[in-house]
């Protein structure tokens, strides 16, 4: 009697153990190669030192802070591009998704896995670029002075990540089997993350810029990147069984 | 309904400084769809006659 | 087959006389609209003074500027609205696919797709004329223009898309799952400008005057008969093909 009631318990695991599981897969991965996150952080780097070549002529007047929030944003946009396709090639490379597939694993938990995942790295990676990017440009004289508080500008970073991890995480699963890769990532990741990076982009230069009106400009923007995350994520989420299925 | 609406011989006694580009549209518009219906058509055709001619050659072999 | 040609032909020569027809009315029996903008101060009806380029009084009535430029409502709004529909409609296609998995769904949504981007070219080159005359630019990033050139870089990218997938049924859900996606797109381009502040003009709305909306139903039948040709035009043409190859098999085996 005892045994029959024990049976199902331990053949079902709970989804939470599934999910720690694969988020300690990739966990572990990491700390062993702490590939993704060298190459996502110098990449970051690149991007900024790219910034400070395009910017190097602008001159003693031009204020940064008016393009700080559209540039701080598209290096994170990049960045987490590669880390995207880097993230889905392991698992292609070494038929780990394929095993993945054949284990008793929920599939929806198979995609919050990866996603929260992916999230762990791309957020691990701008604490390190943000203050750096602070440094770099947003340091000199009065263009601190003005900006509305910090807090504001990692909640928008986070409400911006959560999305692009979310959908990315569909995406490059897509991606990473077709023959284009990286570019065929590029070309659906833009156009579907663009309105979520117009909003975010206008609650971050709002915060920097220290607007007038920038509480109420931060909330509605943060607002409607929350809106896009959930119809977003809800849509990638329903959908990912079937890519993986495919 | 009348034959032409008052407002519009009012605005038709203005300069007619935008028809240009409202009759272009227009124009432009007719044009891509025949464009493109007329490329569809043709490839049609030809499809049909590369059919026509491999079912006779189907036709000999069988 | 020849069928099939035969009615899609009938529905573009229809669909020609109806937006024509659409086209002279707007000129002749339709009355002057205002344009609603809905602006930062909340909905305000413009007239005519988004772009003044000269005062002047005709009949009592001041117009910012002889704007005829207004007149593109009876067909590009069509035009948009029909393109929005055939894609919403290769959105189902794409959902019915993915429950039922059968082949012809997935060809059926890729046809509604390219369809609807014709049409989204059609809407695109219709707008930047009139961009032209009553703003004076060819372009401007402002959001309704925004969504919509997203859309179709969506539909540009639905097809990159496909052709980098080699198998077949991974190729259709794939894209599939893709058009899914970018289909949320469509309504956040056609709210936006009645939710944000946005230039561009927003005509259709309740209390429409009759003279205004008999040629604009006319060319939106019209749009929508020419949409359904072009849809089955190619699904004809894709049929050929289809026995084209079966065919060639046969011969070669």
């Amino acid at each position: 009697m005892q045994d029959e009631r024990a049976l199902p318990v331990s053949r079902k695991i709970s989804s939470w153990r599934q999910f720690k599981a694969i988020l300690r897969k990739d966990i572990v991965m990491e700390l062993r190669t702490k590939e993704m996150l060298t190459s996502m952080g110098l990449y970051a780097i690149l991007v900024l030192l790219i910034y400070y070549v395009a910017l190097s002529q602008a001159g003693q007047g031009f204020d940064v802070t008016r393009i700080a929030g559209g540039l701080l944003l598209l290096a994170i946009v990049f960045t987490s591009m590669l880390g995207l396709n880097r993230s889905l090639v392991h698992e292609q490379d070494q038929g780990c998704l394929e095993a993945l597939l054949l284990s008793p694993i929920d599939r929806p938990i198979i995609f919050f896995g990866k996603a929260v995942g992916n999230l762990i790295f791309l957020l691990l990676v701008q604490v390190f670029v943000v203050p750096l990017f602070y440094f770099i440009f947003l340091s000199g004289g009065m263009a601190t002075e003005h900006t509305g508080p910090w807090w504001m500008v990692a909640l928008a970073l986070i409400v911006t990540s959560i999305g692009i991890a979310g959908v990315g995480t569909l995406l490059a699963t897509m991606s990473v089997n077709t023959k284009g890769k990286d570019f065929i990532l590029a070309v659906l990741f833009i156009p579907i993350m663009f309105p979520l990076l117009l909003v975010a982009v206008a609650a971050l230069s709002a915060v920097i810029t220290g607007d007038p009106e920038y509480v109420r400009i931060f909330w509605t923007m943060l607002g409607a990147a929350a809106v896009y995350d959930v119809i977003m994520i809800s849509a990638a989420f329903a959908l990912y069984e079937f890519i993986l299925g495919a | 309904m009348e034959l032409i609406h008052p407002t519009n011989t009012e605005l038709y006694a203005l300069v007619l400084h935008d028809a240009p580009f409202v009759i272009a549209a227009y124009g432009l518009l007719w044009l891509m769809f025949c464009g493109y219906v007329t490329f569809i058509l043709v490839r049609l055709v030809k499809t049909d006659k590369q059919i026509a001619l491999l079912e006779d050659a189907v036709a000999k072999k069988g | 087959m020849k069928r099939q040609i035969q009615v899609a032909v009938v529905l573009i020569v229809l669909g020609g006389l109806l937006t024509t027809a659409a086209f002279f009315m707007s000129f002749y029996t339709a009355s002057v609209q205002r344009f609603g903008t809905y602006t930062a101060e909340g909905h305000v009806d413009t007239v005519f003074d988004i772009a003044p380029s000269s005062e002047q009084v005709a009949g009592g009535v001041t117009y910012g500027r002889p704007w005829l430029a207004q007149k593109i409502f009876y067909f590009h709004v069509p035009v948009a609205l029909a393109s929005f529909l055939v894609f919403t409609i290769a959105a189902i296609f794409a959902v019915m696919f993915l429950i039922k998995k059968k082949k012809s769904y997935d060809t059926r949504s890729r046809l509604a797709v390219e369809t609807s981007l014709i049409f989204t070219l059609a809407t695109m080159i219709t707008g930047i004329l009139w961009t032209r005359a009553s703003w004076g630019v060819w372009w401007e990033w402002e959001p309704r223009l925004t969504t919509y050139f997203i859309l179709m870089i969506l539909m540009v990218a639905y097809f990159v898309l496909r052709n980098s997938v080699s198998d077949e049924e991974r190729r259709a859900t794939y894209a599939a799952v893709f058009c899914i996606i970018a289909w949320i797109d469509v309504p956040i381009s056609f709210m936006i400008t009645r939710l944000i502040p946005s230039s561009h003009p927003v005509v259709f709305q309740p209390g429409m005057d009759v003279t205004n909306l008999v040629p604009f139903i006319a060319a939106m039948i019209g749009m929508l008969g020419v949409g359904y040709a072009v849809y089955m035009l190619r699904a004809a043409e894709e049929n050929a093909e289809e026995r084209l190859d079966m065919i060639r098999e046969k011969l070669e085996a």
